[in-house]
């Protein structure tokens, strides 16, 4: 706009014009800008800073009394179980992220280079999203009904005849959080790893075999790395997602697989210690925060442009 | 040509993993069918009387109804100040930008209890009843980052020259949105919308803290799963699963050509 301007209007005029030019784009940002960030500021940056306050008191017979000290901070990292919870959660999700990422990855790369025709792949990508509509509670209720010591897996197997008695080791540990886990999160890493292998070139398939590289070289050499951006990506989520569960524990956890927000939730509810959960939030957020800026630092890093 | 690598073998896991996704939703189904009092083995026979029971059951049918309202609601917000947010990410550089993205983005990776207890420390301070507006705005706020990914990664697709050019032409801001701007993300934003729909009808946790007199679906069956697990809450289960169906294939034929799936490929 600015070139056209200057070949018309003088000096002068130029220079009002393009303050007036200003001032409208300046008019306009703010329509677009303002409603999201005033909606930001009052349901997130309000309540994380009324979390902080929170955190800086302390509550003596069940009645909170602002303060300033950094004492439940301390106790988060030095009082037995918070920091191990928080560590835990960390493992449970890690697990959960790597598992989803492994089952999924064939069912993407089935997806993305072996369907054919736009119905099958329709078809396919439909029974991906579908189990997201079943209700999480009663899909996770139904690995309870699978994996208990009176369900699906043991009847077969004590028909089988591989074992007399009902195993038990399959329901009510980490296993079975884990397992369930990973079971509820994989369609997200599918759609995410499908994405990504979505953007692969034909040709560039074309050229390695013509240049004789055979199935598993194409796969180790081109596909795997240039997928690494949509498993990044959807580990993350996986990870977040499983780091913050709190039904799985409760409903196929055993007694020691209690997670961050179960125990967060006892805080709230039970010892009715606000300040302790909220500086627990705190700690969650600054971790959250720094998860968002290396995984954009990652994806970056490992995408490859075409 | 695609396709590389074995092919049988490639069909056997891709297999696989379909049916280690639809084991405990076929057991769910074949569960609301069972002829007893709990949800489990034996398999005593068919029955359709649990559905008959959900029907019958006004408690769960308000909580669906509950459900579809919040889930509504929260779409409306979504679009309402996400659709904004992505336009102003897309075009504008304005100051805190980066920290506003990052703020944006982190109701993703946070658990929801977290949102949840600053929500609900933020309501308890200014008095808000807690109430199913409060469980929208809540889930409104942590849903919001869908629409402004999905809908900014398009933007950024399509890129700037057609809104120039309008805006040349002599279009206003609003003739520039309205024929140009929307109709490039509208596909994006469809999809980010059914997207938030669909977790904000089973979203437990930001729920769990908000939650009023009334309840939401999952809320209603958290409870029925923790006292009884009658084959009612599969029956129930299993019937938002085939509506769900219905509603996704025919949203789908409905947009034909602008399909996710059709879009990816």
């Amino acid at each position: 706009m600015e070139s056209v301007a200057s070949t018309v209007l003088s000096a002068g005029a130029r220079e009002t014009a393009v303050r007036s030019a200003r001032r409208l784009d300046r008019r306009r940002m703010l329509f677009w800008v303002l409603p999201p960030v005033a909606w930001f500021s009052v349901f997130m940056l309000i309540p994380y800073a009324l979390l902080l306050y929170t955190s800086l008191g302390k509550v003596e017979d069940m009645r909170f009394i602002p303060g300033l000290s950094l004492d439940n901070f301390i106790r988060v990292f030095t009082v037995d179980p918070y920091l191990g919870v928080i560590l835990k959660s960390a493992r449970i999700g890690l697990m959960t992220a790597v598992f989803s990422a492994v089952v999924a990855y064939p069912l993407a790369f089935f997806l993305a280079f072996h369907v054919r025709s736009s119905r099958f792949k329709f078809l396919i990508y439909l029974l991906v999203i579908v189990p997201w509509w079943a209700s999480y509670l009663v899909k996770a209720y139904a690995w309870k009904t699978i994996l208990g010591s009176g369900g699906i897996l043991n009847v077969a197997l004590q028909k089988v005849g591989l074992t007399d008695e009902p195993v038990r080791i399959f329901l009510y540990n980490e296993f079975s959080v884990v397992m369930t886990l990973t079971y509820i999160f994989t369609p997200f890493a599918v759609l995410s790893i499908y994405a990504q292998l979505e953007r692969i070139p034909t040709s560039l398939i074309e050229a390695a075999r013509n240049l004789g590289a055979g199935g598993w070289m194409i796969f180790l050499r081109i596909i795997l790395p240039i997928s690494v951006p949509g498993v990044v990506a959807g580990s993350i989520i996986t990870f977040s997602l499983a780091f913050g569960d709190f039904v799985a524990p409760v409903l196929v956890g055993g007694p020691e697989s209690v997670m961050v927000s179960n125990v967060v939730i006892n805080l709230l509810g039970v010892a009715f210690d606000w300040p302790l959960a909220a500086a627990i939030g705190l700690v969650i957020i600054t971790l959250g925060l720094l998860l968002i800026s290396a995984s954009g630092w990652l994806e970056e890093k490992t995408q490859t442009r075409f | 040509m695609r396709a590389f690598g074995n092919r049988p073998l490639v069909l056997a896991l891709a297999m696989a993993v379909l049916g280690f996704l639809y084991l405990p939703i076929l057991v769910m189904m074949l569960f609301s069918l069972n002829d007893s009092q709990y949800t489990g083995l034996p398999f005593n026979g068919f029955t359709l009387h649990w559905y008959g029971e959900v029907f019958a059951d006004r408690k769960l049918l308000v909580s669906i109804w509950n459900s579809v309202y919040v889930a509504a609601g929260v779409v409306v917000l979504s679009v309402l100040f996400g659709l904004p947010a992505a336009i102003a990410l897309d075009r504008y550089d304005f100051p805190g930008k980066g920290l506003f993205r990052r703020i944006v983005m982190l109701p993703i990776v946070l658990p929801g209890i977290i949102t949840g207890i600053a929500l609900l420390s933020f309501y308890l301070t200014v008095h808000m009843r807690l109430s199913l507006y409060t469980i929208m705005l809540g889930q409104g706020t942590a849903l919001m980052c869908i629409t402004i990914t999905e809908v900014f990664a398009r933007l950024q697709q399509i890129g700037r020259s057609q809104t120039e050019a309008a805006a040349n032409l002599g279009a206003n801001e609003w003739e520039v949105f309205r024929s140009v701007t929307l109709p490039g993300v509208r596909s994006a934003l469809a999809g980010a919308m059914l997207i938030a729909f669909s977790i904000s009808f089973d979203e437990i946790a930001v729920t769990f803290l908000l939650t009023g007199r009334d309840n939401t679906l999952p809320m209603t069956l958290w409870s029925m799963l923790r006292r009884e697990a009658t084959p009612e809450v599969n029956a129930v289960a299993t019937l938002v699963v085939l509506m769900s169906i219905v509603l996704i294939v025919g949203g789908m034929y409905f947009s034909r050509g602008r399909g996710v799936a059709s879009r990816e490929s």
